[in-house]
């Protein structure tokens, strides 16, 4: 009951701010709106389309061709259901959310009861009881419905609304194992938006772990998919833009190039208006390696059993050093910290710090000498 | 030779010079025998440096303009021929042209030397390719398509000065020695409201048939003068130009003079000397008198002026029947919009065709394009949009426009602020950024305030009773400015330190994630002082 009364409030404040005066002003903010999601620009890209101008000629459209004839159909159709429409979506990806982290701590209890026995005698206290993690899911839940930035970011009705659900149900489909749900959800948000790529990695850890089996024909498998999915992605695209691959040029062009620089709450713009000409390819290079794939590897030794705080760890890393971040994907992240509440009181190095807690006990003591602990 | 000044109005007195050579060239339009286009044509009066221009960057024709000030069609009525404030070329290019940018970007580089002007700043990304609003004026092979042989740029922020003028002094026969270039004085011109100088270069039939072509190459300067800095509402030739004239070009076959005295029916003025002819023109419903001046080249000292009788003082200015005005909306640095009024003001509907023009860093969103406040408006008839790039290409809109009579007309276009990279701002950045001016091409129904020549013409006297059912004019609104969003120039290592330790802050503790392992190390009893220092060298020497 007061699970869906949060939903009610939270699509009523959604649906009534949208319907207000300061919409105009939340969906120019350049915090909430960028050139990639902005809804001003979807609706130039769809009135281009309309007047048969290809929008991806000039400068003003870098939304994937897919979202433009679907948001060109619905303008046609029925431009009124537009905030009904984003509303739901947001709640459908609270939802999905949700259903994530609700699978997420059942996988975390089933886990904990495998290795029970490894863990220290005087730690076995720090186990999670049942009542802390039953709160977790509402903590998702009520973070991303009430969080201020998502819902800035569903008033805004920017397009990372869309990625938003499309990250979601990926990461739901992939806990409860549907491989094919799951890729192709992340196949279309790495079509939108690139760089939800890296999120291919625990994914297709955690479908393997959901189906039980082979461990790496599932990963090849999974990876498999996901290429098709994108590649067909890419090829739909190409086909409603009359067979032209010059949109590419215009979306991941436009993410990795960083052209434009208007002012947003990343690095980029800030960084790329006063480098200097001769080592802008350098740096974007740098910048881009370090949203894009630096972290990937390393992290995935790491935390390859917990692919669930791998996909944490690279949803938040390329919020924050993507080329257009928006508060939307910020949004998005902070409600999967939730997740790791249990970590909080450890802080720095949370996860680890437990986990070696958890095998050796609280007790600080080499050879009976106090001794402390330290990274090496 | 021509020169031509219109009666003074309140805003001021208004001198238009003109200079036409017809180079006969043996140019032949037969395509089949290409070998006989390499016979380069004689350049007896005409300069070989433009000749050369044009064979070698085969341009068919060509215009260019280098203007100070703004003209005021409202209360000056119109030129004979309009000018963008700044500079401006456009020109056609010979369909045999293959790569016409290629060809463009060396037209305006060659230009650029000539006239000593910043035209080599014409790149690909000012450059526009007008649909509807130009057409050439010359005898050209390529009447349906000429569009896409046209390159058009204007330069709004360029400054127009003496060394501008020597230049064009000297593709002048006499060059500034004798003739009526040798009245301008730059110390004296430049003092004006508005002054503009352009070259003109077209392709004329030598006969009937066409079969051969001359090459037109006219000169023009157009000069108004303020009554306020000339401190007298009388005018001289000594007071506009600081000498009189002494003859016209000995290789002139014609030197002439014309004074447009319509008004003096109403507000009277005597001219002295008397003129040589007084000449009526009916043209489109206008009547015009105009006063001639034959200038001979050995006529003695020349000093043309104008007393004014005792009371005139009222003057009513009558606008023309069609006129316009530009102004940029908005505050802040995020979003604005770019405003032009036409105002028509005759009895019937005027068709135009308005051209804007916005630099890549102004982006107009076409969807914000709203005509008399509304979305979808019944008098746009035909439209054109090609939108601009980043740094690659400007935005350009062309809307075909119907006018109902009496009746203003406002046109509006939201545009975003852009932030550009540091080295991309112009010296002085906190001047502003200009946006060059629209055009528009208007067909009017009337001659009243037209000037202009009729489309064969080449000398001022073919618009004696050169009435027809409409007068085609191409018109510039008055640039705008904005003032884009400017960096903290003197920052660019702080910010680079800045994003960079950002990049290191995450860097760094996921490196040591990811690379170290959680272990127990002894600390032990409390260490003393001694201990602690011998720690730290033995630590050294590891």
């Amino acid at each position: 009951m007061a699970v869906i009364l949060k939903y009610i409030i939270a699509g009523l404040v959604r649906f009534w701010l949208i319907h207000t005066d300061y919409w105009q002003t939340i969906s120019n903010r350049v915090e909430i709106a960028t050139p990639l999601n902005s809804w001003k620009r979807l609706i130039e890209g769809v009135y281009l389309y309309d007047n048969s101008i290809n929008p991806y000629e000039g400068d003003s459209f870098h939304e994937s061709p897919i979202l433009l004839i679907f948001f060109h159909f619905i303008l046609k159709q029925a431009p009124y259901i537009m905030p009904m429409f984003f509303t739901i979506v947001d709640l459908l990806t609270a939802y999905f959310l949700y259903k994530t982290s609700k699978e997420f701590v059942g996988l975390l209890e089933k886990n904990q009861e495998k290795n029970k026995d490894d863990i220290a005698n005087e730690s076995k206290s720090m186990l999670l009881q049942g009542s802390q993690l039953s709160e977790v899911p509402e903590y998702v839940l009520s973070v991303f419905l009430f969080n201020p930035y998502t819902i800035l970011n569903c008033v805004g009705m920017t397009t990372t609304v869309i990625q938003n659900l499309f990250l979601s149900v990926s990461l739901w489909s992939a806990v409860t194992g549907y491989q094919l749900i799951s890729c192709g959800c992340i196949a279309f948000a790495t079509h939108q938006a690139l760089y939800p790529i890296t999120l291919i990695v625990p994914i297709s850890i955690l479908l393997a772990d959901a189906n039980k089996g082979c461990n790496k024909c599932s990963y090849i498998r999974t990876l498999l998919v996901f290429v098709l999915c994108w590649g067909f992605l890419i090829y739909i695209s190409a086909y409603i833009m009359d067979g032209s691959y010059d949109y590419v040029y215009n979306t991941y062009g436009f993410i990795l190039n960083v052209p434009d620089l208007k002012p947003n709450i990343g690095l980029f713009w800030y960084f790329f208006t006063e480098m200097f000409e001769h080592f802008r390819l350098l740096f974007v290079c740098a910048f881009q390696i370090n949203a894009l794939v630096l972290y990937v590897v390393p992290l995935t030794l790491r935390f390859r059993n917990e692919p669930m705080l791998l996909a944490t760890v690279l949803i938040t890393l390329s919020a924050i050093f993507r080329s257009y971040p928006c508060i939307g994907d910020v949004g998005f992240y902070l409600a999967l910290l939730p997740m790791w509440k249990p970590l909080f009181s450890y802080l720095m190095f949370a996860y680890l710090k437990r986990e070696f807690t958890l095998k050796h006990g609280t007790a600080r003591l080499v050879d009976g000498k106090p001794a402390k602990l330290v990274l090496r | 030779m021509i020169g031509g000044v219109p009666p003074p109005d309140p805003g001021g007195g208004y001198v238009s010079d003109q200079n036409s050579n017809n180079i006969p060239s043996p140019m032949d339009m037969d395509s089949t025998r290409p070998s006989r286009k390499r016979q380069i044509e004689h350049s007896h009066l005409a300069p070989r440096s433009l000749r050369e221009v044009m064979s070698r960057f085969q341009v068919e024709e060509l215009h260019l303009t280098l203007t100070e000030g703004q003209w005021r069609h409202k209360q000056w009525g119109y030129p004979v021929l309009d000018a963008a404030p700044g500079a401006e070329l456009y020109a056609w290019f010979s369909p045999e042209v293959t790569n016409i940018d290629n060809q463009w970007k060396k037209l305006t580089s060659t230009l650029a030397g000539l006239f000593c002007a910043s035209l080599n700043f014409i790149e690909n990304q000012n450059t526009i390719n007008p649909q509807m609003s130009l057409w050439p004026s010359g005898a050209t092979e390529h009447l349906s398509n000429s569009s896409s042989y046209l390159r058009y740029a204007s330069l709004p922020r360029e400054i127009v000065c003496t060394e501008n003028l020597t230049p064009w002094k000297k593709l002048l026969p006499c060059e500034s020695s004798h003739g009526f270039s040798s009245l301008l004085n730059s110390r004296l011109i430049h003092n004006t409201n508005y002054h503009s100088v352009g070259v003109h270069v077209r392709k004329i039939c030598a006969n009937t048939a066409c079969t051969e072509t001359f090459i037109e190459i006219k000169q023009t300067v157009a000069l108004v003068y303020d009554f306020k800095i000339l401190n007298s509402i009388n005018w001289s030739f000594k007071l506009l130009f600081g000498q009189g004239l002494l003859g016209g070009c000995p290789l002139a076959s014609s030197s002439k003079i014309y004074i447009d005295i319509t008004s003096n029916s109403t507000t009277h003025f005597k001219l002295t000397p008397p003129p040589n002819k007084i000449v009526e023109s009916h043209r489109g419903g206008s009547e015009v008198t105009l006063a001639i001046y034959e200038i001979k080249p050995d006529t003695a000292m020349l000093n043309i002026a104008a007393k004014q009788g005792t009371n005139n003082r009222v003057i009513l200015n009558i606008p023309p029947p069609l006129y316009f005005n530009r102004y940029v909306l908005g505050y802040g640095k995020e979003f604005g919009g770019i405003v032009t009024e036409i105002v028509n003001n005759y009895w019937a509907p005027i068709d135009i065709v308005l051209s804007e023009n916005a630099p890549w860093w102004l982006p107009i969103q076409l969807s914000t394009l709203r005509i008399n406040g509304k979305a979808k408006s019944k008098l746009v008839m035909g439209q054109y949009y090609s939108p601009g790039r980043s740094r690659q290409k400007p935005y350009h809109l062309e809307l075909l426009l119907r006018l109902p009579p009496k009746s203003t007309t406002t046109v509006t276009i939201d545009f975003e602020f852009v932030f550009l990279k540091w080295q991309e701002y112009p010296p002085d950045a906190n001047h502003g950024f200009y946006i060059g001016s629209a055009l528009i091409t208007a067909n009017l129904p009337t001659a009243k305030n037209f000037t202009g020549l009729p489309i064969e013409g080449v000398t001022f006297d073919s618009i004696f009773n050169a009435s027809k059912p409409w007068y085609p004019a191409v018109f510039r609104t008055n640039g705008a400015m904005v003032s884009l969003p400017t960096p903290d120039f003197s920052m660019p290592y702080n910010v680079i330190c800045l994003a960079c330790t950002v990049v290191a802050l995450a860097f760094g503790p996921l490196h040591n994630i990811c690379t170290k392992e959680l272990v127990l190390k002894a600390t032990g009893a409390p260490l003393g002082l001694r201990q602690k220092l011998i720690n730290l060298f033995k630590k050294k020497q590891d």
